[in-house]
């Protein structure tokens, strides 16, 4: 199985790599959006900024939205869970618009939301397979869809909210990050490739 | 339950060994930063920082390979910090393997660091890292390895670094560093009321209870923890029972 990574540009993609490489996947980086979609496996990665990444996507965003739409699978980590959606009041610039709503600030007194928190109503069957309780999240924005039926997993920061997986067919969006939720994290992701594969 | 405070373990590296107060164990071991940060991992740490205290500036090489070693084996945030001037060098330190990058005399040197690094890579990966030294009735911030007074108040440095960016502030006292005497609550509490990112408490950990008491007598979102851990003078593990038993939430040990 192909994985690829689509590199914004910005930040570390050593450990999203590392937590993607299993038996049978071969993970690539590709910083060429049009290169990237030539794959199995799409992820796009959870570092950087909004207007930067989405910049970056511009031209192919609609490519890249017809792809996942066609099936392809896609894993969005973080900021790259919030490119899955049509804006972010994080700055200009549009998403993927896969999943419809936005993204905007936390609604708590201490952001960005930073370290481990609970992972809640956890229905996602990727759960099944990998427990994940407690997950690393590092982000100053949350996804808002406008359908909540799409959200199988919530968190709470202070007082907001939000989701911790959107799940639209086979492309998921994580707003913690896997990578860095220690070995329950790496399996995580592991599940997410093997019910690719089932 | 809501978001975790953070037991955070700090490697004092220089060309490539755990340099600071590191003497129990095989040598060996203690000395590979690779090794201990899995190691602490492992025990259940929720976060890892290597701040490189090289003298020479190709330290800092020898630091990236090092990172990048860590990074093939870790599964938890790994903050760099020591010699990060631009945007360039922390994209160099991202690139290898690192989450979060922290700075401190570039910083104060050169506030807008702060606004273009927050730009490129986000405002979670900039932390903010300050020195400060009681001075009467206030703490004062030092630069170059807490050698330099800068006529700075920490409240208001602090401050100005969240507006111009930071995601996170690592506030160390250099009046408590190394002395085990326990954290300085205060300095703590005036910094976390006044700024609205996560802080980090850092200097005079002497034992389990000191990171409760900097835990729950203060607005700190996380303690750093050295000396203590790597001379075996407590664990991990010990650290996460006294937080649980005074009712502090954290993430359980793995």
């Amino acid at each position: 199985m192909r994985v690829t990574i689509f590199d914004y540009g910005a930040g570390n993609l050593h450990s999203l790599a590392k937590a993607l490489a299993g038996d049978g996947v071969s993970v690539a980086v590709e910083g060429d959006p049009l290169i990237a979609l030539r794959t199995d496996v799409l992820v796009l990665p959870g570092v950087g900024n909004f207007r930067q990444a989405a910049a970056r996507l511009t031209s192919a965003r609609a490519a890249i939205r017809d792809a996942i739409r066609a099936g392809l699978p896609t894993l969005g980590v973080c900021l790259g869970m919030q490119l899955l959606f049509d804006s972010s009041t994080e700055g200009p610039g549009r998403g993927l618009g896969v999943i419809a709503g936005r993204v905007s600030r936390l609604a708590a007194f201490r952001v960005p939301h930073i370290g481990w928190n609970t992972v809640d109503d956890a229905r996602d069957p990727l759960f099944r397979a990998a427990p994940l309780p407690t997950a690393y999240f590092a982000n100053g924005y949350a996804c808002r869809p406008e359908d909540e039926t799409l959200v199988t997993a919530w968190t709470t920061h202070d007082r907001d909210r939000f989701p911790a997986v959107v799940r639209a067919g086979r492309t998921v969006g994580v707003q913690f990050h896997p990578e860095k939720s220690s070995i329950a994290g790496v399996q995580f992701v592991r599940a997410f490739l093997a019910g690719l594969s089932a | 339950m809501t978001l975790r405070k953070r037991v955070i373990v700090c490697l004092d590296v220089a060309d490539g060994s755990v340099v600071k107060g590191v003497r129990f164990a095989g040598l060996r071991a203690m000395g590979d930063p690779v090794a201990l940060a899995s190691g602490y991992e492992a025990a259940g740490a929720d976060e890892i920082v290597f701040l490189d205290v090289s003298a020479a500036l190709d330290g800092r090489e020898t630091l990236l390979d090092c990172v990048r070693h860590t990074a093939d084996g870790l599964f938890i945030p790994l903050t760099v910090g020591g010699g990060i001037r631009s945007v360039e060098d922390a994209s160099r330190a991202l690139r290898a393997g690192a989450d979060k990058i922290a700075v401190n005399t570039a910083a104060v040197e050169r506030p807008a660091l702060l606004t273009e690094l927050s730009a490129h890579f986000g405002a979670q990966c900039v932390v903010a890292s300050i020195d400060a030294r009681r001075t009467r009735d206030q703490w004062e911030v030092f630069v170059r390895g807490a050698t330099t007074p800068t006529g700075r108040d920490a409240i208001t440095w602090a401050r100005e670094c969240v507006e111009r960016g930071a995601g996170e502030i690592l506030l160390t006292s250099i009046d408590r560093d190394g002395t085990r005497a326990g954290y300085d609550l205060a300095l703590t509490q005036a910094v976390a009321a006044r700024v609205s990112v996560p802080v980090i408490a850092s200097g005079g950990a002497g034992s389990a209870q000191d990171v409760r008491r900097v835990l729950t007598e203060t607005g700190a979102d996380a303690a750093l923890v050295a000396g203590i851990l790597h001379e075996g003078g407590t664990t991990v593990d010990a650290i996460k029972l006294e937080l649980a038993n005074g009712n502090v939430s954290v993430r359980a040990a793995v």
